[in-house]
Order: structure tokens, then sequence, then C-alpha cells
């Protein structure tokens, strides 16, 4: 709604952080919105800044939108003290930098390898990448009912009760229950899947 | 692995921040003692990391079925309004000449700002709407925004929003009212956005200077841009841009 013309600043600083509420208790639809916003302008400054092409500026972008919304899923942003242009700039510019350092030249980036990189490094130890493709095609075979609901524990940090009621479990200690049996599930999937493809290797030898 | 239930439903307990001190140095003498223990922690580590994995790679492609939207919109309104690129350059080379005499004398026509600067806004709502046949007025009409059908969007989004108000649908009633040239309801429908929802102001002001552009109205269409221009939102430099070329 309209301030008056003193609360500019302080309208705009709460925008931002009405943003960041907004992707923490929300899901995609508030993740377009932010893409839409800000799209426009992050490409023309990309593109110019680092003379990279159209395309290549748009996959930084939408690698951009990603963290942002990691950062603020997994509780490391919580409050700007910048704007939300600002603080998308900033991880546009850190992912080209490291990548070109990486690679040692620009070349285009490959957007599903930059992820699970930066989710391996990001953890202290290193996985066995084997192992992690693995886990994903257990993920497959979970099917959605399950997978939606430990994703939206693990991942976008639903409480029980919001899951319950998003999901339409009878309360919050049945929701938790589903879960410990998804869990169960995918733990049991990932070790046959495991084995599968350990029993092919041993074939091969 | 030589591990129990019990071991299992610790690591699950540690991972869901669901242990007292006493659970948590449990865990972590286990981590330093007990191989097994330690590779079933790292076997829950490992699910999780995947499933945050895959749910980025989910978004990822949620943004790239958006990004395939908003390229067509911004192709369709470029070649509404822009002719083939030779003539665009050579527009551009005696408008310089023509715009070097006249820049600072004479103000620019609102109407050709106007056309210059309104892009519909795109349906960031729910973008690749599928299943129509089953859809509800609500997705028959987003469906329709997307294929630049603005008439039957026009029609549709008012009825949805008078069964289901929300402020996403009225701002693309909005934006489908301006297209269409329908300057009076955009304005009723951008100023019930600002009146009655928080969500969407900066976008509602700026397609409402946008109206006031249109219809010439230039000094309650410089307020708003003065407003958003003074802001740290995604519009100000744009309507900074715009209230100088007002000017």
């Amino acid at each position: 709604m309209g301030l008056p013309d003193g609360c500019f600043y302080i309208n705009a600083t709460m925008i931002q952080n009405e943003i960041i509420k907004k992707i923490r208790f929300g899901g995609q639809t508030e993740l377009g919105l932010v893409y839409a916003e800000y799209r426009e302008e992050f490409l023309r400054w990309i593109t110019k800044a680092y003379h990279c092409s159209d395309d290549d500026g748009k996959d930084i972008y939408q690698l951009t939108i990603l963290i942002f919304y990691d950062n603020i899923k997994q509780g490391k942003l919580e409050t700007l003290v910048s704007s939300v242009k600002t603080y998308l700039f900033g991880i546009g510019k850190n992912i080209l930098k490291e990548h070109i350092r990486k690679e040692k030249r620009y070349t285009p980036i490959h957007q599903e390898k930059w992820l699970k990189e930066y989710l391996v490094e990001e953890q202290t130890q290193i996985r066995d990448e084997h192992a992690f493709d693995v886990a994903g095609v257990a993920l497959a075979k979970l099917g959605s009912p399950c997978r939606r609901l430990i994703e939206m524990f693990y991942y976008e940090k639903k409480s029980m009760s919001e899951i319950s009621e998003a999901l339409q479990f009878k309360n919050p200690e049945t929701a938790k229950n589903q879960k410990c049996k998804c869990m169960a599930r995918l733990r049991k999937l990932f070790e046959e899947e495991l084995s599968k493809t350990q029993n092919v290797i041993n074939h091969v030898y | 692995m030589c591990t129990d239930k019990n071991d299992v439903t610790l690591v699950e307990r540690y991972f869901d921040a669901d242990l007292d001190d006493v659970g948590m140095q449990d865990v972590n003498s286990r981590l330093e003692a007990d191989g097994a223990f330690k590779a079933l922690f790292e076997q829950e580590q490992l699910l999780i990391q995947a499933i945050r994995y895959h749910d980025q790679r989910d978004k990822l492609h949620y943004l790239k079925t958006m990004e395939g939207h908003l390229s067509k919109n911004v192709h369709k309104a470029s070649s509404r309004s822009l002719r083939p690129w030779h003539y665009l350059v050579a527009a551009t080379v005696i408008g310089a000449l023509v715009v070097a005499f006249v820049w600072l004398s004479v103000p620019e026509d609102p109407n050709k700002l106007f056309q210059a600067y309104f892009t519909p806004y795109p349906n960031a709502f729910e973008p690749g709407v599928r299943n129509i046949h089953k859809g509800t007025q609500r997705l028959l009409a987003l469906h329709a925004y997307e294929l630049g059908d603005y008439e039957t969007a026009a029609r549709g989004l008012k009825q949805a929003y008078n069964d289901h108000p929300e402020p996403g649908v009225l701002l693309l009633l909005g934006n489908a009212n301006l297209t269409l040239g329908y300057v009076q309801e955009a304005e009723e429908n951008f100023n019930t956005l600002i009146k009655n929802y928080d969500d969407l102001d900066p976008q509602a002001k700026w397609y409402l200077s946008l109206c006031y552009l249109k219809r010439g109205d230039v000094d309650r269409a410089k307020n708003i841009l003065k407003e958003l221009s003074e802001t740290e939102i995604s519009y100000a430099s744009k309507a900074k841009e715009l209230f100088e070329r007002i000017n």
C-alpha cells in the first residue's frame, strides 16, 4: 500500500525483506516473481560487464536465482543489508568469476554439473560421485508423494504442521511418521540400487 | 553395515535437529569411534544432499520453462513495435542527429514513450499452463494471456478475479486491459491492487504510471515515476530513466 513521501527508504527495505520472507514461506511462484523482476536488468548488466552472450547470461542468471533461493531456504540469508538487486548481482559475479578461474578461460556454464559441484563442495567431506548419482536414482524411484514430503522437510525446511496442512495429513504427528517411513524406503532403495551397480562392476571385472 | 534400528533412528533424529545435548554428544563420539555408524551417518547425509540437488534441478527446469515464455513475450513485443534491424540502425543514426538537436528542448511524446516502455508483465504466477481442457477459468485465462490473446485473457481474468480475488490475477488483468487500450479499466485494476494488497505495489505503480502516460496525464505519471525512482527496487532505474525522458 502507498506510504507517505518520507517513508520511501523504509518501504524499500521492507520490500526487500518481504521478498525474503515470502520465499522462505512460499515456493515456486515467489521464485518466479523474483526471476521475472530482476531478469532484464541482470542480463543487461552481465552481458555488458563480462561480454558474455545473452544465452550464457540467462544460464548464469538462473543459477544466481537458485543460489539466492537456496540461501534463503537454508537459513543463510535472513535479512538483507543491501538491495535484492545488489545481492543477486554479487552472486552472479561470483559464479562467473569462479567459473572462469576454474576453466582458465571463458566457456559456457554446464548448469547441472555446476549445481552438483556447488552442493558437494559446500559439504566438509568429499562425496563419492557415483553414490550421489545412485541416490538420485533411488529418489526418482521413491514416487511423488514420498518425494514431495521429504523435499518439503529437508529442502524447503517446512515444519510438520505446514507439511501436514499442505499434503492433507490428519495431523503433524501423522506427517512425521510418514516422513520416517519415506526415509526408510529411500534408504532401502538406495542400498538396492547401489548393490545392483556394484554387481555390474564386479561382473565386468 | 553392523548398525541397528536404534542407530538409524539416532542418525535420522540428528539430521532432523531433534536431539538434545546428550544425544548430540552421543552421535559425535560414535562418529569418532564407530566406523559402521560413521558410514550410516554419511549415507544419510548423502541422501539429504541428493534431495536438495534434485529439488534444485526441478527448480532449474521451472526457471527454464519460464525463461522460454519470457523470451517469447519479449520477442512478440519487439516484433509489434520494431521494424527489421537495418531500418532500426538507419533510424538510430538519423535519430541521433535529430535528438542531438532537440533532446534538451522538446519533451518526448507521452504516447510514444508509453509504446517504448510498455511490455506486458509476464505470467510469473503459473507459467507453462498445461491441461487446459481440464482447467478452471483462471487457467484458461492464464493460457490465453501467455498466447497473447488478451481479449480472452481479460474476460477470463476478470471472471477469475471476481470468483476468487488474488493480486497476481489483478496485475495480469490490468496488463491485458492496458494492452487492449482499455486504459480506464487498467487504471482501476492497478489502483485496487495498490489499495487492497501489499504484494505487488511496485509493479502496480509502474503500470499505473504507464496508464497515465498513455492518456497524456504527464504530471501524475511523473509523480509515480519519481516515487519509484527514489526506491531501491528493480523498477528504480527504468522509472528514473523514463522520468528524465518525460522531463
